[in-house]
């Protein structure tokens, strides 16, 4: 290692970059949380849908010059309808009707996302290609002494809190929002008030796809050259373990797991290498399920 | 309640037996090319079986198989390569390294339900490419090339010795003291403990089976492409390739593995020629279907809507 002064410096730019990271990261992971705390589903195919985001952002790039900033909005508004559709396709079949969501129908939802994600993974495959592309976007970066903060990361970082933000106060402040909190945690007691457990359960995953999608198009920003077929094999796991760091069904968890995970990977890129990094970040799932399964916030 | 009694040696099992036995017998005469395919059926079947151990038998669904297919690999790999070992004492290794590593991740794993068992083995092949990937001793990103010549008849045999030993122990642990206390953990994990069922030790015991014969096809896997390299060994797709043949085929019946080796492994032979991946469009419709409509696969459907198969598909 150089002397003490680099170290510290390359110390605060990987846990700067980490928090930029985490906060898009937080935004993904968010998505994922959405849909298990709420539809108490857990989407295997979420990796999927992050990257059919960043594909929406590359083509909207690439046929109408747009930045991924601004495609973010069409990707989000796109998810909400897509998760409709998978809601009343895929989930209404099993989930209906249920008064509670027991392990048995979390397995077979499980295992049937699990088909879904070989199923759109392999597809994109054969209709992308299975060629790394990506948007050629560059928003210039900032000088904070002897750091170099890319500007695009800053935007992307702040826009995730803001949309993780936005959602916190529609599920805390709204009517429809206190409904869909009200269907995850007693469903019985959610009809006996006037609430549709559908309408609600069907918005929910649709937040949850939305928020997903525009995650996937923020996450384009922050690796220039990162969109692939197979992209969901990395996040799907990257945000099950932010879940899980930060607790299943607590909104806030994300952004704090998020960070967590961010943080982990880009100090640990500089300090032991790309792989170990992962590597360390994926294993820190075990301890966290073993001494605190509701996650790291209280 | 008397529970229904168990036929002998039904039909089911003779089926396969004959099977294994007209395929061991032909072998020596069958011509190169199907010879690699059947070599191949037999490996993917190996590995169903395993995967049918743990996510057929007791319910619980694991993303992380490919983790002890991957060990089993390196061990068979590192003994063939340093100590210049009979790739059949490798084989034997990588078994034993797989039982082990199940053993050690299945004591921790285990105590996470459903889900949460789910997302921590999914965990566990992603971390441990990235930790091979920086081991000079396993050879690192290059991993370990061996040059052992082709002679297909020994790994034919080789693969064939294990999932007859395979198939057998599932026979054994489904029809049997063991059997009704899985099933009653896959019915529901509580009410069997309050029934003095040890779930933690059946659970183990269970994995460690899978964790065995997955480390054992893992190596013989490594000895038909002469090598180990780590992003093919921890490759995720094999994990998900289990587990769509044990979800096709049936979960935790006996036939339902092999079924669903056929239907995942030949489509995919096909592809290789055409398209990469193109037979998981498919596959994992079908997977989606067959989850959601007929959780209990092919054979399980079979033997719900034709009575008459009832007696003879297990």
């Amino acid at each position: 290692m150089a002397e003490p002064s680099a170290v510290v410096a390359q110390l605060i730019f990987g846990i700067v970059r980490g928090i930029l990271l985490g906060c898009v990261f937080a935004l993904i992971a968010h998505g994922l949380n959405l849909i298990w705390g709420i539809a108490k589903v857990v989407n295997v195919a979420h990796g999927e849908f992050i990257m059919l985001g960043a594909y929406g952002a590359y083509f909207l790039n690439l046929f109408l010059g747009l930045n991924p900033l601004v495609s973010a909005p069409i990707d989000a508004a796109l998810g909400l309808a897509v998760g409709l559709g998978f809601y009343f396709g895929f989930l209404h079949r099993e989930l209906r009707g249920k008064e509670a969501i027991t392990l048995q129908s979390e397995m077979v939802t499980l295992v049937a996302t699990f088909g879904l994600s070989l199923f759109i993974a392999n597809a994109a495959n054969v209709l992308f290609s299975g060629n790394f592309v990506g948007i050629p976007w560059n928003a210039g970066s900032v000088e904070l002494g002897i750091l170099q903060i890319p500007l695009g990361g800053i935007y992307v970082a702040i826009l995730s809190v803001a949309i993780i933000a936005l959602t916190q106060i529609f599920l805390n402040r709204t009517y429809l929002g206190i409904g869909i909190r009200a269907y995850s945690q007693d469903i019985p007691a959610t009809q006996l008030m006037g609430i549709n457990p559908t309408v609600v359960a069907a918005i929910g995953t649709g937040l949850g796809f939305g928020v997903t999608m525009a995650g996937g198009a923020f996450l384009t920003v922050l690796f220039p050259t990162g969109i692939y077929p197979y992209m969901g094999a990395l996040y799907a796991p990257i945000s099950f373990v932010i879940v899980v760091l930060g607790g299943p069904g607590k909104m806030w968890g994300s952004l704090v797991g998020g960070i967590t995970l961010g943080i982990i990977i880009d100090v640990g890129q500089i300090f032991l290498g790309p792989s170990i990094a992962y590597a360390v970040a994926f294993l820190t799932l075990i301890p966290v399920l073993l001494f605190r399964p509701e996650g790291i916030l209280r | 309640m008397k529970l229904p009694a168990i036929p002998k040696l039904g039909p089911t099992v003779w089926g396969i037996a004959a099977f294994l036995v007209v395929g061991a017998v032909a072998a020596p005469w069958i011509p190169i090319y199907p010879l690699t395919i059947l070599i191949g059926l037999l490996v993917f079947a190996a590995l169903a079986y395993s995967m049918n151990f743990i996510t057929g038998l007791t319910g619980y669904v694991s993303f992380g198989q490919v983790v002890f297919m991957g060990t089993g690999a390196y061990a068979w790999g590192y003994v063939v390569g340093t100590f210049r070992w009979h790739p059949i004492g490798g084989v034997l290794v990588g078994a034993a390294v797989g039982a082990l590593l199940a053993l050690g991740l299945g004591a921790v794993t285990l105590r996470f339900r459903g889900v949460y068992f789910a997302i921590a083995t999914l965990v566990m092949p992603l971390a441990a490419v990235d930790i091979i990937l920086v081991t000079p001793a396993l050879g690192g990103g290059q991993g370990i090339i061996l040059n052992l010549g082709f002679e297909p008849l020994s790994w034919f045999y080789t693969i064939w010795v294990i999932l007859a030993i395979e198939i057998g122990l599932t026979y054994w642990v489904t029809h049997g003291r063991i059997g009704y206390g899985l099933r009653a953990i896959k019915g529901d994990e509580d009410a069997a403990k309050t029934l003095g069922i040890d779930a933690a030790r059946l659970k183990l015991f269970v994995f460690c089976f899978s964790g065995l014969f997955t480390g054992a096809a893992g190596a013989v896997n490594a000895w038909t492409l002469s090598g180990v390299f780590p992003n093919d060994a921890f490759a995720l797709l094999f994990s998900l390739q289990m587990l769509a043949m044990v979800v096709i085929g049936g979960m935790g019946t006996l036939l339902g593995p092999l079924l669903g080796a056929v239907v995942v492994y030949i489509p995919h032979t096909y592809f290789l020629t055409v398209v990469v991946g193109a037979e998981f469009i498919v596959i994992g419709i079908l997977i989606a279907i067959i989850a959601l409509v007929i959780p209990e696969g092919i054979v399980g459907a079979l033997r719900r809507h034709i009575p008459a198969l009832r007696r003879i598909l297990e």
